[in-house]
């Protein structure tokens, strides 16, 4: 049985339509028109207990109207939602108790006290016992390093140590599923792997389901074996991420080192997208044209001192779909 | 299922958090100060060396003074209304809904901790000393002080359930300018903290004592003067009780509204 259930949920908002020019805004203080936006259109999935999915989309697709919806903040308009058997709006208390949430772009540490302090705190707001609350601290604190700022003030903490402290007062109750609001925005190349080792970390130990919203692309790939994408609040994929690699990646990359860096490729099926020194990039499509067929075509007119594929990263490929559409694409590759 | 325990901690982390701003602290014990000191002197100049004025002493007055400014020393050691309103607009507040706790509760309950502190630490040692090297009066029976400490707590409550809903009706209004001047003025003039009611205008007078605000400074008070006395004290708290629930009522209800919209239409 699935953790989470979401069926065919819609989340419109009412939103007072600002008119312009002096006149327009005098009419505005005597009578508001609303225009109706819709968030979130007919989305439905469901997701297995020690899953982890990331939930992407462009900025303003509707990634944290959702989640606030499975976190029982926003009642949706219409569709069923079910966590962990609980409808979130509907018995928002019993539901806070099954979710862990962070939101990377603010804290829910108490901003004036020493970190500690707002680990007591939820303890006794989730009424953890004492024998829990010190073994998840003693585990928190070896993995994520907690002890150096545990009695810092909040507000004097880097973000990376904020980052950690957040994501472990989030997972003090146990909760089965957590919930991560871009957890690695704004952090250093070494907390953002600090991080995802603890999230995979956590995963794979307690089979916490993890639903993760990012534009880090990387955290998607070393995280997630299923990614939802959504834009302009509709569903878009729902599936494997190697799939959509296969799907879309059949454009490559082939790096050559030649030793005129002037020279000139006349191949069939691919092109010359960059040159720098001796060096020069190839795109091309491996249904026209293989790698190995490539190399040896380039090896008749130039000497090749070194050579990478480069495959296309994820994140290229998102781009594309978020520009070019997902239908679209499936047509024309 | 009422949880004493999750919100004593309440208390006692805002005491804690007090603790951190000592800065804070020393510079609203100023401020009430320097308030005591200008309302004491304009009471000082309006008598003008009277014994007395509507059947109350300079000394009854200048007492009166005091201790309505003590009183709002405690009322003002909370979450101030702005503070409550940056946590609306920011949406910290609509975050709080997905904990297992009441709103309005937690941050009552976090407020006494702030008062105790500020209480202990600023309000009582200064007051004590303003008793000693100025002349006035104390109730002289040990039920005076009782009711007035009861009058009082209920007073606070009064003016938290009051704040609350004033701050609540952010979430409803994009400016809040002119409803914070409003609760400002309500709790300064018709609360009877700087100008006793017997002194109002029979219509202001009137229209005062109708109105929840007096139970927060002029009804203490005025039991500690020995202003209101007997059965009058009995019908006081009963006036009390009855605003107190009626505040609660509202402030209940302006809370479920708001977080119906938050939940409805995102905050």
């Amino acid at each position: 049985m699935p953790i989470i259930e979401v069926n065919n949920i819609n989340k419109d908002f009412m939103v007072a339509k600002r008119e312009t020019g002096f006149l327009g805004s005098v009419r505005s203080l005597f009578k508001r028109e609303f225009i109706k936006k819709e968030a979130v259109k007919d989305i439905s999935f469901s997701i297995e207990k020690g899953e982890m999915v990331g939930y992407i989309g462009p900025n303003g697709a509707g990634k944290s109207t959702t989640i606030k919806m499975l976190t029982g903040i926003l009642v949706p308009s219409s569709g069923t939602i079910k966590v962990n058997g609980i409808v979130p709006y509907e018995q928002r208390q019993k539901n806070a108790s099954n979710i862990g949430v962070v939101f990377g772009q603010r804290t829910q540490l108490w901003w004036d006290l020493p970190t500690i302090e707002s680990f007591e705190l939820l303890k006794e707001i989730y009424q953890v016992s004492d024998a829990r609350y010190k073994q998840n601290m003693e585990i928190y604190q070896e993995i994520l390093g907690l002890d150096e700022f545990l009695n810092t003030p909040v507000r004097q903490l880097s973000l990376g140590q904020r980052m950690r402290a957040d994501i472990a007062a989030s997972l003090l109750h146990d909760p089965p599923i957590l919930f991560l609001d871009e957890p690695t925005i704004g952090l250093d190349v070494v907390a953002k792997e600090k991080m995802r080792t603890f999230i995979q970390e956590i995963n794979r130990e307690r089979k916490v389901t993890v639903i993760l919203t990012t534009h880090d692309m990387e955290d998607i790939e070393k995280l997630c074996n299923r990614m939802v994408l959504i834009d302009h609040g509709q569903k878009v994929y729902d599936g494997d991420i190697s799939a959509v690699k296969e799907r879309f990646g059949k454009i490559r990359t082939l790096v050559v080192d030649v030793e005129n860096g002037e020279a000139t490729f006349d191949i069939v099926g691919a092109e010359v997208v960059k040159r720098e020194a001796n060096r020069v990039w190839l795109q091309f499509n491996r249904d026209e044209i293989s790698a190995s067929e490539l190399i040896g075509r380039i090896t008749q007119t130039h000497s090749i001192k070194d050579l990478t594929v480069e495959e296309p990263a994820i994140e290229s490929i998102i781009s594309r779909i978020y520009q070019e559409g997902f239908e679209e694409k499936l047509v024309s590759v | 299922m009422f949880r004493m325990k999750l919100y004593w901690t309440f208390t006692k982390k805002a005491f804690l958090r007090s603790a951190v701003y000592r800065f804070d602290v020393l510079s609203r014990m100023g401020s009430n100060l320097i308030f005591l000191l200008m309302w004491g002197s304009i009471w000082t100049a309006l008598y003008a060396g009277k014994e007395s004025a509507d059947g109350v002493t300079f000394q009854a007055m200048l007492t009166y003074i005091v201790v309505s400014q003590f009183l709002s020393g405690i009322n003002g050691a909370g979450t101030p209304l702005w503070d409550m309103q940056e946590k609306v607009r920011t949406g910290d507040i609509a975050l709080e809904l997905m904990r297992p706790f009441d709103v309005p509760l937690r941050y009552l309950f976090a407020d006494f901790g702030s008062v105790a502190f500020y209480f202990m630490f600023a309000l009582l040692p200064v007051y004590i000393l303003v008793f000693l090297f100025i002349d006035l009066t104390l109730p002289m029976s040990w039920e005076t002080w009782v009711l007035f400490l009861i009058t009082a707590f209920i007073g606070f409550l009064i003016r938290y359930c009051i704040e609350m809903s004033f701050s609540f009706l952010s979430f409803f209004l994009v400016e809040t300018g002119g409803i914070v001047d409003i609760f400002y003025f309500a709790m300064s003039l018709l609360s009877g903290s700087v100008i006793p009611l017997w002194f109002f205008p029979d219509w202001l007078e009137k229209l005062a004592i109708y109105m929840p605000f007096q139970g927060i400074y002029y009804i203490p008070t005025s039991i500690f003067i020995g202003k209101i006395t007997g059965v009058e004290i009995a019908f006081s708290i009963a006036t009390q009780i009855f605003w107190l629930l009626v505040c609660y009522g509202i402030l209940r209800f302006v809370w479920h509204k708001a977080s119906q919209k938050v939940v409805v239409q995102g905050g």
